[in-house]
């Protein structure tokens, strides 16, 4: 209880610290304001020339786009900077500080940071969920909703976990920072479902790099389509990914030097 | 000394292992392939112990060890050997109960929000250490009152001159009112003042909070208005722990001997190496051991208005202890 204090305390200084920066939020607006186009004039161009692609129609791609614009908001607003910022506390050896408070250091690294203004992206993909639901024949039920809220969850639990494990990298190898850019590109395949990719890519975006988990689960359950099975494995690789993300962060603070004064 | 021990440190030892290569293309590419290691004994079987309320320095060059042995009792490094207590606690373990008394400030690192006046991180600190408001408020208005910052707290750090944020830091890092100081060089980069102020600044909170403080600084000041007991390490071991004003005598191969002459024309080079000669006053410099007799034989031999013998200055004893070789 008292975490989630810290953690609400954190978020609201990082909301003040972002509020001194209210041009980024124009040039972040403009941002999505593109991505959102982008991936329409992508989506209209490929439907176009067909009815439906793997068993989705227009209206439900609309969703999972919204879904991927959506959560990579969340991304950018709440792990991504984190993440950053513990690269370069571990390089520079500020992270001492973390270490030293009487609080759990992996909560910390994770709550440091907050860019609200990325949060324009979880309003326009947002809107895009609902452009595309209203699109669907079938309605959403209730179950559907918490099933999609769940998955969503689970999805923004193993994407943090992810960058984590690729983050607590850092106490060995020294530059991450390329990681970022690598991350970016391979999140781009989630805005179509990963039933359209080669099995190849399919096993990588789901269980290396869980996007699938973290979009398409989630659109397959707005749209009626997710069944009980895919929940339970989402369900029971989140715990399992979050269990060995939380183990391996302990064991790189063992080995964590601090960059010499 | 029959206080209770705070820190106890046994045989610590800490060993990195580091990369290691030539300088140049091709050695960088040969690192590639095949990377050479070196042990380096940053810390070698270090022994000691701090009493409840103690102020100790931590005297030695760059890379003694000073830092490392500070992180190891902060709890940021693992120990390659030996044990460290800190408030009976093994520090390494970073347990809540252990952190929550202890605190750790690092003069060219800070730590408070950069954007944001230091009263927002002071109140992250509040939620982070679990300090009730009735405690917190007056500790807080307290150490602004001490340290005399009640400007600074509310302008956002990065428009604070390096001193100022200094003193800010302090007071951050102290709102959980710690038993147990660890201080890295803390007044590195400040000038000579604002030095003043934060020593006279942990004396205070020494005397009034009983707290133990572990101390390194480049400044011989800080130390001799600080503490009474110095450790001295160099090469990753202890090479002196006791008196600061037991350093000169244990260490310092030779005393001044200051005369005032009646007829200042004479010349003393035949008593000792004159190292400073201003009218009727001339410095001597000569082996401890014969102190005495140069004395003895100057006031028989010579028409003396005063004369006074002094251990050199702790700088000089200092620099002398670290040039001796390993």
């Amino acid at each position: 209880m008292s975490a989630a204090r810290v953690a609400w305390l954190f978020l609201k200084v990082g909301v003040l610290n972002e509020l001194q920066y209210r041009v980024n939020f124009v040039v972040q607006l403009f941002q999505s304001l593109i991505q959102v186009g982008t991936g329409l004039a992508v989506l209209a161009l490929v439907y176009s020339h067909t009815d439906e692609l793997n068993g989705w129609s227009e209206s439900e791609l609309l969703t999972v786009l919204g879904i991927q614009i959506l959560l990579g908001g969340a991304i950018r607003a709440a792990v991504q900077p984190n993440m950053v910022q513990l690269m370069e506390d571990v390089r520079e050896g500020t992270l001492d500080y973390a270490l030293t408070k009487p609080e759990d250091a992996q909560l910390l690294v994770s709550v440091r940071q907050f860019r609200i203004w990325q949060l324009t992206d979880l309003v326009s993909g947002a809107i895009l969920v609902a452009v595309g639901l209203g699109g669907v024949e079938r309605s959403v039920g209730p179950l559907d909703a918490i099933a999609f809220g769940a998955a969503l969850s689970l999805g923004g639990v193993m994407i943090y976990c992810f960058w984590l494990l690729i983050t607590t990298g850092s106490f060995w190898i020294v530059r991450m920072e390329h990681v970022l850019e690598l991350f970016e590109g391979v999140y781009q395949t989630g805005r179509w479902p990963v039933g359209v990719y080669p099995l190849w890519l399919r096993y990588t975006v789901t269980f290396l790099v869980p996007i699938a988990f973290a979009v398409t689960v989630p659109a397959e359950a707005m749209t009626s389509r997710l069944d009980a099975g895919t929940l339970a494995l989402s369900f029971a690789f989140g715990t399992a990914l979050f269990a060995f993300t939380r183990w391996f962060w302990r064991f790189g603070l063992r080995h964590y030097s601090g960059a010499s004064a | 000394m029959g206080r209770m021990a705070v820190v106890e440190v046994a045989e610590l030892t800490k060993t990195f292992v580091v990369p290691e290569r030539e300088a140049g293309l091709r050695a960088s590419i040969k690192a590639l392939v095949r990377r050479k290691h070196r042990e380096v004994h940053a810390v070698e079987e270090i022994s000691f112990e701090i009493g409840e309320g103690e102020v100790v320095g931590f005297l030695g060059p760059n890379g003694a060890g000073k830092t490392t042995t500070l992180k190891m009792l902060s709890g940021l490094l693992y120990p390659t050997s030996g044990e460290a207590r800190v408030l009976g606690h093994v520090p390494s373990k970073r347990e809540r109960d252990f952190l929550r008394r202890i605190t750790l400030v690092m003069g060219n690192r800070n730590q408070l929000q950069w954007d944001l006046p230091a009263l927002d991180s002071f109140e992250l600190n509040r939620a982070i250490y679990r300090i009730r408001r009735s405690d917190f408020t007056p500790l807080r208005d307290e150490l602004i009152g001490l340290l005399d910052v009640g400007d600074l707290v509310r302008k956002p750090v990065r428009n604070l001159s390096l001193g100022e944020r200094m003193k800010v830091e302090i007071v951050g890092s102290l709102l959980h009112r710690p038993q147990v100081l660890f201080l890295d060089e803390p007044t590195i980069g400040l000038d000579v003042t604002m030095q003043k102020r934060i020593r006279s600044f942990v004396a205070d909170y020494n005397r009034r909070y009983g707290a133990t403080v572990l101390l390194t600084s480049h400044y011989m000041a800080d130390v001799v208005a600080l503490c009474r007991r110095v450790v001295v390490i160099h090469h990753g071991r202890i090479l002196y722990d006791g008196d600061l004003a037991r350093l000169g005598a244990e260490f310092a191969a030779y005393k001044t001997i200051a005369v005032d002459l009646l007829d200042g024309a004479v010349s003393l080079e035949a008593y000792g190496e004159v190292v400073e000669r201003e009218g009727d006053r001339v410095v001597l410099r000569v082996p401890k051991e014969e102190t005495a007799r140069v004395t003895g034989r100057l006031l028989v031999e010579q028409k003396i208005a005063d004369l006074t013998v002094h251990d050199p200055p702790i700088e000089d004893v200092i620099e002398l202890v670290f040039a001796e070789p390993k």
